[in-house]
């Protein structure tokens, strides 16, 4: 590994490795292509200017004849009687929680007016801590989505609740009566007042039985966790207590488990600033992860010889004495040694060595974990080498017992044979879309036809509800009540925030009715009062009751949480037999298909949302599709390029998709992510990617995900993939080894820090202004970003979106180049397109002291302020554009159209949509340009804070957008001008570095170079 | 002939033309400057409201009403149930208060004809103001005194530039100003 980072050559993708005349094109212009081509008037608005101008002149002569009268200036309607708690103009704060994944997240969300805009995460929460996800802070575009359903459907016509109610009822007394299933379909249920309420629906309609499934499970680390420990909860890996982690196709910081509370811990183990106290992370997998990004060392190996590895590792720490293995066992993994993985697999021996030998000098300090795709032997196996080495402790064994796992193949396959022979009379679809994720050879989708009554609980339309007979919507979780569990220490509570945008209901209410057998008896207040009695039973009584019921419930709810003094689990004694049962790995060769979670439509139930369709893909910066991701080498040997459309075939199903070639990719990989591709969704949604769920079959028992004998072909056409990867970039190829002389990208080794702190800073050079320079007496903003934590999880840009009202513009416009999003994280390979190392930035307006597009706006509209603030106005802003052409970042964003009005008909246009905007930022019209302003609304939000209270503003007062949704706190902001503030340490630090600095635009955004881990002797 | 035509359009007509639209410009700029800045404008509200009464007469504190204002950017327009405070026993024969009272009973909005506006790009702050200590009547003027309320001053961005940059000639009372921010993002986001 070349360690010296200035040695460095960087790169974005194949294309530009190889010096592509294409991409030396795109950096040599100053906008990509496209991107300034002449609108096509016709999809303007339909007025001509010529009818602009005589409707100009016919509003003249009016307003001429009526000029003795004033403008008429509209109403302003106060409340009538006006809620106590709410002042026009002051936003409210309500704890929640966040049910978009089984992370189970505390909330706050922000109201204004009782609408929620925006969500951060809960302080209080001891989970996330604060944080939360991209997918959490866009579920206020899911609230307000002009596609959810408005009214309960009967095949598909309009019906009352009563109605329904009332049909509903009766299929149940006769399916009770007639002896046949009625079969309840959803996900693990984590709230312990619902699973109350359900036990009680089971008792009233005893053929009720309970499918669990779930289109993200983690299915085998949770049998794997029952087979090795006897119970149904799988361990939280403890990365801040770790000095070494090593991950197994784990993308334990993106998708895999809950990456808010990973990521918070990993991040401690990642501080430069203080302590430089790094953990050592190894990932080993066959796709390009995020988690696989922010490695040490890299590894790459597909993930059916997952097995293999850790057999491997298990017998080579037994041969070395590391560890003490039971005899009985060791000819089960004698067979597997260092020199036959790395013949077979081509796994870089001298990072394996070093592996084995930081895995046997750190025993009981280190965590190995495994991706939650891989088999459950992998798993088994991972859970034994982590008992081998004494890393139990490492692990937080407090996740809440579920008490069964999810249904597998075989379950389902009787469900389906039980409905074709009519032995289900019901089946209730709790918010889920098992027809678009099951694979198409169990035949659900025409068993589920053939039941009589069949019921989809959701918010908008999807592949199941269109086949159910009854469709009944559900409120959003913001217009919910509930408690949730899925830690044995803490309850986490759920109330709404809105009424009922709709006619809806919670499906908890739903239940509640059915259960009392009578239509009439629903109310809206119906569960949250079933909640509040079981409150009261369950955990008031069992409180230390300092308080009454009611302030003890009023306490919990202002807090979101209720932390709960219960014995705490204890790990279970490890069953060794799950170990000594295991199959021998086979040995797979040849293509296989690799299917994991997409980044940020969780499974394909976020697909309607635009503001994550348009988030760039961590890795590939690739959005609003999926495709297969190959690895360079496979491109080379089958001749393929970016785009290309490839025919996959396995388990005799075909999927055509586009192809791209992923650096760092497993050969003989073919690696999809899922989520994509819903037919049955609302208007943004469509036409996004393919179904990758269409490859799986029933026959994989062992993987879920992982296909064997895969085979494509090329067909010969392609399709745009639209990629912001080339979009802005900051590369000048005129200038030789730009990355050194521009510092762009800094980077060193831990080992390299420790023995020579300065060694960023060793050429000095003067630079000095040639004008006065303007002092900042006062307060002056700054930002600093630690690129040692930055994980681009891409929090960050959604928080961004939401807080500034950012658009959405499509992938039409994406491909131009037009994307709106202030925020960008650029990724840097490095390296060779086999084993590259990767480097992630995130940019946006840098605030410069001198910045180049102030000088050169000719109406002004761009300039600086006194607390070092590049401001930009866009009532004054007359779209010349020059600002952007003169940023050194390429930060600035023209909006080339109105992109409400323009995004897929005007999909962002109606009466519902703009509820969820920000009312302290200006909505923008078309032919203005804009920029991150560093929430400039939360800084005089500040302000006035501290005028109130007549003390000075407090560069810890602000806490910009991007800031707070930073799950591993990359993100300082404050007061420069204040030497005690964290802001100025970073700004001093000597890992401190500005990109570009040489051209003296003094950017207000430092950047804390990135630290790789690595060994000693390689300095 | 036809060069006399010329002389006549060129030398006369043209000028007179021209003077007659520069002069109708000048006296229309003039004339309807305080109409076009709104200054005077006094609608007609849906209760017959009176400052004098409230304000002036019976010196009930703005803030009383104005719940807002101290607290964040809108002042606020009282919501119906502040009025009630007293009006739910004073006065409630008086043909106007019957209207607020069935207002308030049947749970209608009241639709208060708006006086002041901002442009919707400005985003102007109360709180920051009257915190400093400037009094309401520096931009509404005096509302002890009016009966209707109309606009006084302009609300035009001349207008807030010239008090944050010369604010002791303007707010001559406050003994202790600093001049007001003059950067965009001090108004525009």
């Amino acid at each position: 590994m070349d360690s010296n980072s200035n040695n460095k050559k960087f790169w974005k993708s194949i294309s530009e490795y190889n010096n592509e005349p294409e991409i030396l094109k795109n950096k040599r212009n100053e906008f990509s292509e496209g991107v300034t081509d002449d609108f096509e008037p016709s999809e303007l608005s339909g007025m001509s200017r010529r009818k602009f101008i005589a409707l100009m002149g016919a509003a003249t002569a009016i307003t001429a004849t009526a000029c003795s009268d004033y403008r008429d200036k509209g109403e302003i309607i106060p409340y009538n009687k006006r809620p106590e708690e709410i002042l026009p103009g002051t936003a409210n704060y309500y704890a929640s929680t966040c049910t978009g994944c089984e992370s189970l997240c505390g909330i706050l969300v922000k109201t204004r007016e009782g609408r929620p805009i925006k969500i951060d995460g809960n302080p209080d929460h001891p989970v996330n801590k604060g944080k939360i996800c991209a997918k959490g802070q866009a579920e206020v575009t899911n609230l307000y989505d002009p596609t959810r359903i408005k009214e309960p459907l009967f095949n598909k016509r309009k019906v009352s609740w009563e109605q329904a109610d009332n049909q509903l009822i009766s299929e149940f007394k006769k399916a009770t009566e007639d002896g046949v299933e009625i079969a309840l379909i959803s996900e693990h249920i984590l709230s312990p007042t619902f699973n109350k309420l359900l036990a009680e629906f089971k008792s009233k309609y005893p053929t009720t039985k309970q499918y669990y499934y779930s289109a993200t499970d983690n299915g085998n680390k949770l049998n794997a966790a029952f087979q090795s420990y006897g119970n149904y909860s799988i361990p939280t890996p403890r990365y801040d207590k770790a000095e070494l982690v090593v991950a197994l196709d784990d993308d334990f910081l993106g998708v895999d488990g809950n990456s808010i509370e990973n990521t918070k811990n990993y991040s401690m183990k990642r501080d430069a600033i203080n302590k430089v106290n790094f953990n050592r992370l190894y990932v080993i997998e066959g796709r390009m992860s995020l988690t696989g990004m922010m490695s040490d060392y890299r590894m790459r190996l597909r993930p059916e010889a997952q097995l293999e590895f850790v057999w491997t590792l298990i017998n080579e720490l037994k041969s070395n004495g590391s560890i003490s293995f039971p005899a009985e066992l060791a000819s089960k993994v004698s067979n597997y040694t260092i020199t036959k993985l790395v013949s077979t697999y081509k796994i870089n021996e001298k990072k394996l060595r070093g592996l084995l030998s930081d895995l046997s000098k750190s025993k009981g300090k280190s965590i190995i974990t495994a991706g939650k795709n891989l088999s459950e032997s992998v798993h088994v196996s991972v859970n034994y080498l982590n008992e081998l080495l004494n890393n139990t402790g490492n692990f937080d064994y407090n996740n809440f017992d579920l008490g069964a796992s999810y249904a597998s193949y075989k379950d389902f396959e009787n469900l389906v044979s039980k409905m074709e022979s009519g032995k289900v009379g019901v089946v209730l679809n709790l918010d889920i879309n098992p027809l678009f994720n099951l694979p198409a050879d169990l035949g659900f989708g025409k068993g589920y036809s053939k039941v009589k009554t069949t019921v989809a609980f959701t918010l908008e339309n999807n592949e199941t509800s269109e086949k159910s007979k009854y469709l009944l919507p559900i409120n959003h979780f913001l217009e919910s009540w509930g408690d949730y569990r899925n830690k044995t220490y803490v309850m986490s509570l759920q109330q709404p925030v809105i009424n009922p945008l709709f006619n809806t209901r919670q499906k908890e209410s739903i239940f509640l009715t059915w259960v009392s057998g009578e239509a009439k008896s629903y109310n809206v207040n119906s569960y949250h009062k079933y909640l509040l009695e079981n409150f009261d039973t369950a955990i008031y009584n069992n409180s230390s009751k300092k308080t009454d019921n009611k302030s003890f419930w009023y306490g919990s709810l202002h807090d979101g949480i209720v932390e709960l003094n219960t014995t705490t689990n204890s790990k279970g004694v490890f069953n060794t037999g799950s170990f000594g049962s295991l199959s021998n790995p086979a040995v797979k060769s040849n293509f296989s298909v690799y299917l994991t979670e997409g980044y940020f439509l969780g499974g394909g139930k976020f697909a309607n949302n635009g503001w994550l369709q348009e988030t760039p893909h961590p890795v590939t910066k690739i959005t609003w599709d999926n495709y297969v991701s190959v690895s360079p080498s496979t491109a080379k040997q089958f001749g393929i390029e970016k785009d290309d459309l490839l025919e996959i075939s396995v388990n005799n199903k075909k999927l055509k998709i586009a192809a791209v070639i992923q650096p760092g990719l497993a050969d003989e990989v073919l690696h999809i992510e899922f989520g994509n591709g819903r037919k049955v969704v609302g208007d943004v949604g469509l036409e996004t990617g393919v179904n990758a769920f269409e490859l799986i079959s029933k026959k994989n028992t062992e993987s879920n995900f992982v296909l064997s004998g895969a085979e494509f072909s090329k067909t010969g056409e392609t399709y745009k993939l639209a990629s912001t990867q080339e979009h802005h970039s900051l590369d000048d190829t005129f200038v030789k080894d730009f990355h050194k002389v521009r510092k762009i990208i800094q980077e060193g080794t831990v080992n390299e820090y420790k023995k020579h702190p300065h060694f960023l800073h060793d050429e000095k050079h003067e630079v000095f202004s040639i004008t006065d320079e303007h002092k900042y007496t006062e307060v002056k903003w700054a930002m600093a970003i630690d690129l040692n934590k930055c994980t681009s999880c891409g929090g960050c840009v959604t928080a961004c979106n939401v807080e500034n009202n950012i658009p959405v513009v499509g992938k039409d416009q994406v491909l131009l180049g037009r994307e709106m999003q202030w925020m960008r994280i650029d990724r840097y390979y490095s390296g060779t397109p086999d084993e590259p190392e990767t480097s992630n930035q995130p940019m946006l307006c840098q605030h410069c002291d001198n910045a180049p597009c102030e000088n050169v706006c000719p109406v002004n509209a761009t300039n600086h302020s006194p607390d070092g603030l590049n401001q930009m106005a866009y009532n004054r802003c007359v779209g010349t554009r020059y600002c952007s052409n003169n940023c050194p970042y390429k930060v600035r964003r023209f909006n080339f159209f109105n992109f409400r009005d323009h995004f897929a008909d005007s999909y962002y246009e109606n009466n519902l949509t703009p509820l969820g905007n920000n009312p302290e930022v200006t909505v923008r019209s078309r032919g203005v340009m804009e920029k991150c302003t560093f929430c400039i609304q939360k800084i005089m939000d500040a302000r006035q804070v501290a005028i109130k209270e007549e003390r000075p503003l407090n560069g810890n007062d602000v806490v910009t957008a991007c800031q707070q949704a930073c799950p591993a706190e990359a993100i300082v902001f404050g007061d420069s001008n204040d030497p005690e503030s964290k802001i100025s340490k970073y700004r001093k630090h000597n890992l401190a570095y500005h990109v570009l600095e040489t051209l003296n635009v003094k950017p207000n955004v430092t950047y804390i170079a990135k630290l790789r881990n690595t060994h000693s002797e390689e300095v | 002939m036809k060069k006399t035509v010329l002389d006549y359009t060129l030398k006369i007509r043209l000028p007179l033309t021209l003077f007659v639209i520069a002069a109708s410009f000048v006296i229309t700029f003039y004339a309807s400057r305080a109409e076009r800045d709104s200054v005077g404008y006094t609608p007609d509200q849906p209760i017959a409201f009176s400052h004098k009464l409230h304000a002036g007469q019976m010196a009930i504190d703005c803030q009383y009403c104005h719940v807002g204002v101290s607290k964040g950017r809108q002042a606020t327009i009282p919501s119906v149930n502040i009025c009630m405070n007293c009006h739910a026993v004073a006065r409630k024969d008086k043909p106007e208060i019957i209207k607020l009272t069935k207002y308030y009973e049947e749970g209608k909005p009241l639709p208060w004809k708006r006086i002041h506006k901002v442009p919707d790009y400005a985003y102007f702050n109360h709180s920051v103001h009257v915190n400093k200590g400037i009094d309401c009547a520096s931009c509404h003027g005096d509302l002890k005194e009016m009966e209707k309320v109309g606009q006084v001053k302009a609300f035009t961005m001349t207008a807030c530039l010239d008090c944050h940059r010369k604010p002791h000639e303007n707010l001559p009372y406050l003994q202790k100003v600093n001049n007001g921010p003059e950067n965009c993002f001090a108004c525009h986001r």
